[in-house]
């Protein structure tokens, strides 16, 4: 669960002169009376890999169709590459798209389903011959030129389908779900090759997936989207390690949140008191809230330790009983309930010398955390 | 158990024994000899040679088959038109009523259909002058018109199981609208296309009522001369005209059987 993407040069997301490559500002479309993409900003720069990472039915197939121009937004604007897209038929953007289904032509064969787009554009046929090779290599799929797609596994329709939205070297390349339909394995391998390819080609990229590892692994930054809005954006980094909400942290991973109610706001700390773990939270920063308010308090569980002795050099600690545990080969997982009634998951990893392997079920623990391993969720 | 099983097939053998027993009577006197229909006088091919120089015979069935080709052509256009907008533009209300409005003639005796024509061809002539008498075009114009509700029908099925996201895929690649329906939806559709129009072809070249209301002097089909030469008596240059046109028929509907079959099996590959 690393930002396994290499950390690119520029940001351009941080310098505020950048312009966007992508703008979408306050986007909203309605299906009669129901709201399901619900005014959406965002900005994509030009060479990100930018994933919309959401659960099912959250509305991303359907920004993504705003995008492509399969939907007619009810309000808001599109403007890519300093263009306003409003009234743009689909054949006339310059985005292309992968479908969530790859939507391969099943009457044509695998050379003339590639070649498709650039024909309709009108070029030469030497030109368009050796381009489709020139993909057809690319994509790994050499010996299959004539091939019909109902001849081909899942993952060569999918490589495919993702040849044929390339050929055109599009502006913006939109890709639904480009991986939902493979095994783990082929999946990971895909998502390197994606990444490389969109390095070797410089096309941005959208990516719709509801696979959150997925979208660590590929993306530069991304978008979380909730009920039709997007509730957080940041690098993988960005959203695993600070998210805003209660909703970012639990979607994004697993997370222990301790619900409570701001006792003491200092400058420099906070003092969280919650019934729910039995104690008050130290919090060794301020924060923007105020005195009263109701805040959760999130700890990632490979960030608590466990041990059978009083972890003294902690602020933070409980106490509780091992309920639980799973091995997972790298990690091991324990479900701990505390003494106060609630239930919270710790990973420890197995490689670690300060795993105490002699840890069983029903041993009494204490748990606890380094003071900035914690994020306090006001909403 | 297993003599239920024995008990069904002895039904489904009484039924098809029932069903095929006079079409198979009537082919093995087409071999006949004699000039008596119901004495057998040994095997022969003799009325297959007299039917191919019987004038009338062979010219209403020239006549047949160039309504029966016209008609079924004119009825897949259509019938693919009606479909299209029925499947992909028409509002859900709508939608329902056109569709029972489109597959009435299926449903409609013959008799009704064929005199309604009869009628709206005359008022039409007065009205408009056209068309001018009744023949060959009245007849075309009428199986054209219910060859295009068995088309439509046919055709639908097909359109609703096609997965709407290749066409839209043909349009993010830079496919105009009408530009996607040539590339990709017709090509789809093809097997469809090709069932809906054997159909039709076949039906129109069966059909007796409707083409006797709308024919005029000079326009009689097969089944219109048949007919009349059955009510001056049997004779057995029919039995062998009879055996040819089952013959044709059949082969018809086992290809477009076949077509679909192997459309819907490619459908499900994907
Ligand atoms: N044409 C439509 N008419 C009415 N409602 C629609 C239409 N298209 C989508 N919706 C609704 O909009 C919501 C968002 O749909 P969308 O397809 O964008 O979800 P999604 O985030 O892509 O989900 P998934 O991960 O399952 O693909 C859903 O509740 C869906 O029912
Ligand atoms: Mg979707």
């Amino acid at each position: 669960m690393s930002d396994g993407r290499p950390e690119s040069d520029d940001k351009p997301w941080t310098d505020p002169d950048a312009v966007p490559f992508l703008q979408v500002k306050n986007l909203t479309k309605r299906f009669g009376a129901f709201t399901a993409v619900d005014s959406v900003s965002l900005d994509v720069y030009k060479g990100e890999i930018f994933c919309l990472l959401g659960g099912s039915g959250c509305g991303k197939s359907t920004l993504l169709r705003l995008l492509s121009g399969f939907e007619e937004a009810t309000a808001g604007q599109i403007i890519i590459d300093g263009q306003d897209q409003e009234g743009v038929p689909p054949y006339a953007r310059e985005t292309n798209m992968m479908f969530q289904s790859y939507a391969l032509f099943p009457h044509m064969s695998v050379e003339k389903n590639i070649a498709y787009g650039l024909k309709r554009d009108g070029l030469p046929k030497a030109e368009i011959a050796t381009r489709v090779t020139d993909m057809l290599s690319l994509v790994q799929m050499d010996g299959f030129a004539t091939r019909k797609p109902h001849q081909l596994s899942g993952g060569q329709k999918q490589r495919v389908a993702l040849a044929r939205s390339l050929i055109k070297k599009p502006k913006l390349l939109l890709l639904d779900e480009p991986l939902g339909a493979l095994d783990k394995k082929l999946r990971e391998e895909t998502q390197f090759e994606l990444i490389t390819i969109q390095e070797s080609l410089g096309v941005t990229f959208v990516v719709v997936t509801h696979d959150q590892e997925e979208a660590m692994t590929l993306s530069s930054r991304i978008g979380v989207m909730n009920a039709g809005q997007i509730v957080q954006v940041g690098t993988p980094h960005e959203i695993y390690e600070y998210p805003q909400s209660r909703f970012v942290a639990d979607f994004i991973g697993s997370v222990n949140l301790f619900e409570g109610r701001i006792t003491a706001d200092h400058e420099d700390h906070v003092i969280i008191s919650s019934p729910e773990s039995g104690t008050d939270i130290f919090v060794p920063h301020g924060i923007s809230g105020v005195e009263g308010q109701q805040v959760a308090l999130a700890v990632r569980p490979e960030k608590l330790q466990i041990s059978k002795s009083p972890l003294e050099n902690l602020r933070n600690t409980m106490k509780g009983t091992i309920e639980e545990i799973a091995y997972m080969g790298n990690e091991s997982v324990f479900q701990v309930l505390l003494d106060s009634g609630k239930q919270v998951r710790i990973s420890q990893s197995n490689r670690m010398r300060t795993t105490d392997h002699t840890l069983t079920w029903d041993d009494q623990v204490y748990i606890g955390w380094n003071d900035d391993a914690s994020v306090v969720l006001s909403s | 158990m297993k003599s239920r099983s024995r008990l069904l097939q002895m039904v489904g053998l009484l039924g098809f024994i029932f069903l095929y027993a006079p079409i198979l009577s009537l082919v093995i006197y087409s071999f006949n000899e004699s000039k008596l229909v119901t004495v057998w006088g040994g095997f022969s091919t003799r009325w297959y040679g007299e039917l191919f120089r019987d004038p009338q015979i062979l010219g209403a069935a020239w006549i047949s088959v160039k309504i029966a080709f016209l008609s079924a052509s004119i009825a897949i256009v259509i019938g693919t038109l009606a479909s299209f907008v029925l499947i992909r533009f028409a509002r859900f209300r709508a939608k329902s009523l056109l569709s029972m409005l489109i597959t009435a003639p299926l449903v409609m005796p013959e008799v009704i259909i064929g005199l309604s024509l009869l009628l709206l061809f005359v008022a039409m002539e007065g009205v408009i002058g056209w068309p001018g008498g009744r023949g060959l075009v009245t007849i075309i114009i009428a199986h054209s018109t219910f060859g295009a509700a068995y088309a439509a029908v046919v055709i639908q099925s097909r359109l609703v199981d096609m997965d709407l996201s290749i066409e839209e895929a043909a349009q993010d690649l830079g496919a105009k609208p009408v530009r996607v329906f040539f590339d990709i939806t017709l090509p789809v559709i093809a097997p469809a296309l090709v069932s809906a129009w054997l159909l039709a072809f076949t039906l129109s070249l069966d059909d007796l009522v409707i083409a006797s209301f709308v024919s005029g002097p000079g326009a009689s089909t097969l089944p219109m001369v048949i007919f009349s030469k059955v009510r001056l008596g049997v004779s057995p240059d029919v039995n062998a005209l009879a055996t040819i046109i089952i013959g044709l028929v059949s082969l018809g509907v086992i290809v477009a059987a076949l077509q679909m079959n192997r459309s819907k099996r490619q459908s499900e590959q994907r």
